[in-house]
């Protein structure tokens, strides 16, 4: 979904003379036209900052009764009159209705705590289409503070799901007839917060069942997640970053290899969420590795092209700040807070980890040597497959299925017979180090040619001649890497490792090995 | 999420309608709310003012090719979203079978969106075919609007029927009939509503009058509770929404 668009509206004159100009290009009907005095509500942790979320209380100058407005980056997701026509503080004092119910579950029984008040005339627009749809909407807001301060008339455009190109048109059209200027502030400043999630941290046992060991694991898993959750806003340490992209990896392994263990439904919704945890943060980490491997890369051009890059690395940075902003407003949206709450919630269930699959009540260690011997099974097969002429993706798809093994071992790790689990570990890192090296100089040098096209229009010819030689640099790492992926690969399909596979379990009574 | 299907063998009996209204009342009490309209007339669609296109193609909806949140738009009305059909759902049943598990693949759909919803209405053509078996895996509820006359009879005991001869496929999928398109001044239509009620007590409360004031929904291409509110008619869907979650 399209995000919404703030203007300020810079042409002189009111709403009337605005939508004047407006209603020659664009079809509108009004749908409200509100004065009112209104307040930002939060609780004092800032819980609905944090959910990129505001709950407004409305109470209309004239006639009629108070409101709660509570929304999402200017759309609407519950609109209510209020019984009482005072500010509400307790969960107690919400509308009673569905939605208001998931605002109580989210702010978990804290008091709202009353922000800042304005007067404000408020319009609201529909622009229509030829069938008279709603594409997008215009919400005209002119405010100002209580000592009488005028606030600048901010324009937001907010683009209807499924209809963003026609919103876009919308907006160019708007752009092209009134003055205006970009990136307005909302009138409400985002408060930055943190609240943790609780996540229980006890250890794994060979007599736990497959449900509990999975629940355990996932648990301590979503602790790393939530440990690293605010360095990973602040953007101040890419380590954080990297640390919860590897837990949220890890998730992911186990629950797509939790079938039959894990609640069907409930693997199949967290994973579609996790997936799209893990994609809105690959923009920023890929981001990452550009800024940091960079110096290393320009430290073995010539001294004259390194000067010629600097200006580059402006570009790197701009654009993983850019990366970083786009990830921080997911990362708050109230998608990822409903999906953070449903999961602990999931997790904290005894419920939904009861007789929820086949495989469930079998001893975890039976049901996970079962995977890991499928996961070796297929990484051995498909790896063989691999010649000089593969193409570059089945080396890709390979380090996937060499991470779900790794993953499922290492997550399981305390449980297995430790000589057996470092036997096939030390190869199979090896191995992934070798098919990481080549997909990053993959990723690398084709971001690097996109962001370089920054600098084509500069016409910073230097500069541009100085990344085609990291780029060539890249390649020729991207080369001895996949030179060395058939001796890595080697050593790890080896009788070595096969004969660790089969001691990874380790008898209960003298704790040797078995089979 | 819960997933409601409003459903008939027979057309005519008032689907779309309940499935556009009671969609409109959920959603203005605060429940986040889609329609997928899986009928290839579109009348939800048309209903909804929404142009009747599919962004990537329902096939590709169905087989999981694309997601189902693509092919959403959102309604004039906050919370209330569509998924919009298009004269290709004809071939709904065949897409369903040349894919694998077809049974399942409408339930996988929707649970790639089930975290923004509260509710999920599915506005499904009439029949009984592999598109209504799917429906009937994929829904909670199955809301069937019985206008109450001999041949609808027939038809809610048919689908009582299949229902009871095929417990793996339903599961624990809820039967919701309902009293549509009544005309109390019609003695037939009041006799054969106490027959089917002694038949079935499990049949809803809640009727819904035969009414132009839900005719007209076609020429406002709008619900019943946006231009008619507070009407006899739009007070019946509001009290039958109310019946129904009590019997979630």
């Amino acid at each position: 979904m399209s995000k919404v668009r703030r203007y300020e509206v810079t042409a002189a004159g009111d709403f009337a003379s605005v939508l004047a100009v407006l209603t020659d290009h664009v079809g509108l009907q009004l749908v409200s036209l509100e004065e009112v005095e209104r307040s930002w509500l939060d609780t004092a942790a800032g819980t609905l900052a944090q959910t990129d979320t505001t709950l407004e209380f409305r109470t209309p100058k004239g006639e009629g009764t108070a409101s709660l407005t509570w929304a999402t980056d200017g759309r609407i997701l519950v609109h209510d009159s209020c019984v009482a026509a005072s500010v509400p503080v307790q969960v107690g004092d919400l509308p009673e209705s569905a939605a208001f119910a998931r605002l109580a579950r989210l702010i978990d029984g804290e008091s709202l705590v009353l922000g800042p008040t304005v007067n404000s005339q408020i319009a609201v627009l529909a622009c229509l289409d030829d069938e008279d749809k709603t594409t997008a909407r215009f919400v005209f807001d002119r405010s100002e503070t209580l000592e009488g301060i005028a606030l600048p008339m901010l324009l937001e455009i907010i683009p209807l799901r499924g209809y963003d190109s026609e919103a876009a048109a919308i907006e160019k059209l708007v752009r092209r007839s009134v003055a205006l200027s970009e990136s307005a502030t909302p009138m409400k400043a985002l408060v930055k917060n943190a609240t943790g999630t609780r996540a229980n941290s006890s250890g794994l046992s060979s007599e736990m069942s497959a449900a509990s060991a999975w629940r355990v694991v996932l648990q301590q898993l979503t602790k790393s997640i939530t440990d690293s959750f605010s360095g990973v806003l602040s953007g101040n340490d890419p380590e954080d970053l990297h640390a919860f992209r590897v837990a949220v990896r890890r998730i992911r392994t186990l629950l797509q290899d939790g079938g039959d263990v894990i609640d069907p439904e409930s693997r199949d919704r967290f994973r579609h969420e996790y997936r799209w945890l893990g994609d809105v943060t690959t923009p920023t980490r890929d981001a990452d590795v550009h800024l940091l491997e960079f110096p290393e890369l320009v430290a073995s051009l010539p001294q004259s092209w390194r000067d010629d890059l600097a200006p580059f690395n402006e570009v790197l940075i701009r654009h993983r700040n850019e990366c970083q902003a786009s990830m921080v407003t997911e990362l708050r949206s109230i998608r990822r807070a409903e999906f953070g709450s449903a999961w602990i919630e999931f997790l904290s269930d005894e419920d939904a980890w009861t007789g929820c699959g086949e495989l469930s009540d079998e001893p975890v260690l039976r049901v996970v040597i079962r995977r890991v011997e499928k996961a070796h099974r297929e990484l051995v097969k498909n790896g063989g497959k691999i010649t000089k002429k593969s193409p570059a993706i089945s080396l890709h798809e390979l380090r996937k299925e060499g991470k779900r093994l790794r993953y499922l071992l290492e997550c399981f790790g305390p449980r297995f017979d430790q000589e057996a689990l470092a036997t096939i570990l030390r190869p199979l890192r090896d191995l992934q180090d070798v098919l990481g090296e080549f997909q990053d100089t993959e990723v690398q040098g084709e971001a690097l040619f996109e962001l370089a096209g920054e600098l084509a229009t500069t016409d910073d010819h230097p500069a541009l001649v100085a990344i085609g030689g990291v780029v060539e640099q890249l390649g020729v790492r991207g080369s001895t890497a996949r030179n060395e992926f058939s001796k890595v690969f080697g050593r790890f399909d080896d009788r070595k490792v096969q004969r660790a596979m089969n001691r990874l379990e380790v008898t209960k009574s003298s704790g040797k090995k078995k089979r | 999420m819960k997933v409601l299907a409003t459903y008939n063998i027979k057309g005519g009996v008032g689907k779309t309608a309940t499935a556009v209204n009671l969609a409109h009342v959920a959603a203005a009490e605060g429940n986040r709310v889609l329609v997928w309209d899986l009928d290839p007339q579109g009348a939800a669609t048309f209903y909804f003012r929404v142009k009747p296109k599919v962004k990537g193609g329902g096939k590709a909806i169905v087989r999981g090719s694309i997601e189902l949140g693509d092919a959403i738009k959102a309604t004039d009305f906050d919370n209330l979203d569509l998924v919009p059909a298009d004269f290709s759902y004809r071939h709904l049943d065949l897409w369903l079978d040349d894919a694998k598990k077809p049974l399942a693949r409408i339930r996988r759909a929707l649970l790639q969106v089930s975290h923004e919803y509260d509710y999920i209405f599915l506005d499904c053509p009439p029949s009984i075919s592999l598109t209504s078996e799917s429906v009937f895996r994929a829904a909670d509820a199955l809301l069937v609007p019985t206008i109450p006359t001999t041949l609808s009879l027939r038809t809610y005991e048919q689908l009582d029927r299949f229902v009871e001869e095929n417990p793996d496929m339903v599961r624990e999928l809820k039967i919701l009939g309902f009293f549509s398109m009544v005309d109390r001044h019609k003695r037939l239509h009041r006799r054969f509503m106490t027959e089917l009620r002694t038949a079935h007590p499990e049949m809803l409360e809640g009727t819904i009058p035969n009414s132009t004031d839900i005719e007209r929904m076609g020429v406002h291409r709008e619900p019943i509770g946006s231009y008619g509110k507070g009407s006899r008619a739009a007070r019946s869907y509001e009290s039958l929404w109310s019946e129904i979650q009590t019997r979630l």
